[in-house]
């Protein structure tokens, strides 16, 4: 058996979206159990005293980097038919920067800000219906600023492609600026500790 | 000794070393074997067969109306043939450029050319390089424009089922900037409203926007076309 299952037609359409439902709530619940249904622990990770959002998107990175490495190599998946999103330079840039301010201002990201509804958190609440009105305003105006969305667009890239480097010596570095994180996120946890953690020590 | 160091470590190193020595495995092996191109005549068959590479003129016109983007469209055709018409949203590329293009195959590719036999071949080229996902526009440009651009009303003898589907396809016509064409015999009684601009072009033969199309319409049939039907 192939994958990716859905471009080898395993499942149509229909299925799909069953599948990404199943995804969905487990990706929720790895969410929620790592602590990222609050908006105090997520926001933390913005003043370094706590690294967990840090180490755990790294580890999900490393996870399904040598995940697709290796079942690409053994001929399991065909990376060649796995969905890359085209890089579009300035509005990516411009986007994650306002994602970014937006993380800081209300304390989640939209996923995590779902996590936190579905535990009753009245904050998630007031998020999420500002995410809608975001989501509806952007939608109005969308016609009138495509001209700067659709611009720089850079297409396709991988960073083997980029860096015009064996794709498993990216995969190695990758890995060593994941170890080389976790061991600068304990650094900079200690020298950022919430005072009050610092007095109880 | 080095199992004793092993035990010192927290769960988190472990794995941590573990990630490590896998990533110094890719670094061995360099990058992932490419994918070994294994023509299964018999899966292609059968493909072929049970006619799931199909788009029909509908479903394609359905896509473009309500604006999806998840398929590339692509034009066989020469470039002058393209300058003449060609379906909204479609690439031109020679046959000869396909497997050099920029097509990837994690995309969904539909061909098309004027009547389907170089989208036929077309398509084993592309699925000889491993493409997964591409369709052939049934019937080509000849059937698009017969059935999407320039539509024909059902006969006298069209039930309701068929007179509604004619309604939409005259609808969407106009979204393509073509006409309903009226059935070749059409009776007196069934002469309708017909939505202004479809009258304007019924007299001559039908031209595709800015141009017309090779296989247009006859012509013979333009005394019909001042009736329109069900629209």
């Amino acid at each position: 058996m192939n994958a990716p299952f859905f471009k080898f037609g395993l499942f149509g359409d229909e299925a799909s979206l069953i599948v990404a439902f199943v995804i969905g709530i487990g990706f929720g619940f790895f969410l929620e159990r790592a602590g990222f249904g609050s908006a105090k622990k997520l926001t933390d990770q913005f003043y370094f005293r706590d690294m967990a959002v840090f180490r755990v998107m790294f580890t999900a990175i490393v996870t399904a980097m040598l995940g697709l490495f290796y079942l690409a190599a053994v001929g399991w998946v065909d990376l060649s038919l796995v969905y890359i999103q085209p890089t579009y330079l300035w509005p990516q840039i411009v986007g994650g920067l306002l994602l970014g301010i937006g993380f800081i201002v209300g304390g989640y990201c939209p996923g995590t800000s779902l996590v936190a509804l579905a535990t009753g958190k009245l904050d998630a609440l007031v998020f999420v219906a500002g995410v809608f009105a975001g989501i509806f305003a952007i939608g109005e105006v969308w016609p009138s600023i495509t001209g700067f969305t659709e611009s720089s667009n850079l297409g396709r890239l991988t960073l083997p492609e980029v860096l015009h480097l064996p794709m498993g010596l990216v995969v190695f570095l990758v890995v060593l600026m994941a170890v080389g994180g976790f061991w600068g996120a304990g650094v900079l946890e200690r020298r950022f500790a919430a005072p009050a953690a610092k007095e109880e020590k | 000794m080095s199992l004793l160091r092993l035990d010192r470590l927290s769960r988190n190193q472990k794995l941590a070393l573990l990630a490590v020595a896998l990533g110094l495995g890719a670094l061995v092996l360099g990058g992932p074997r490419p994918g070994k191109i294994v023509l299964d005549e018999r899966e292609l068959a059968a493909i072929v067969e049970g006619e799931v590479d199909h788009v029909t003129p509908d479903e394609l016109a359905d896509w473009i109306v309500a604006g999806r983007q998840d398929y590339r469209l692509i034009d066989l055709r020469t470039a002058a043939e393209f300058a003449e018409y060609h379906i909204p949203q479609a690439e031109n590329v020679a046959i000869t450029a396909l497997v050099d293009s920029d097509l990837a195959r994690n995309e969904k590719i539909v061909l098309y050319s004027a009547e389907g036999i170089h989208s036929a071949q077309a398509w084993f080229l592309l699925k000889a390089k491993k493409f997964p996902a591409v369709y052939i526009l049934l019937g080509g440009l000849k059937q698009w424009t017969e059935q999407v651009v320039f539509p024909e009303a059902p006969g006298e003898s069209a039930g309701p089922v068929e007179r509604i589907a004619f309604a939409k396809a005259a609808e969407r016509a106009k979204f393509f900037g073509g006409a309903s064409r009226a059935a070749a015999v059409a009776g007196p009684s069934t002469a309708s409203a017909a939505p202004g601009g479809i009258g304007a072009s019924g007299a001559s033969a039908p031209t595709l926007p800015k141009v017309v199309p090779p296989p247009a319409p006859a012509p013979g049939g333009a005394a019909a076309k001042k009736k329109k039907e069900g629209c």
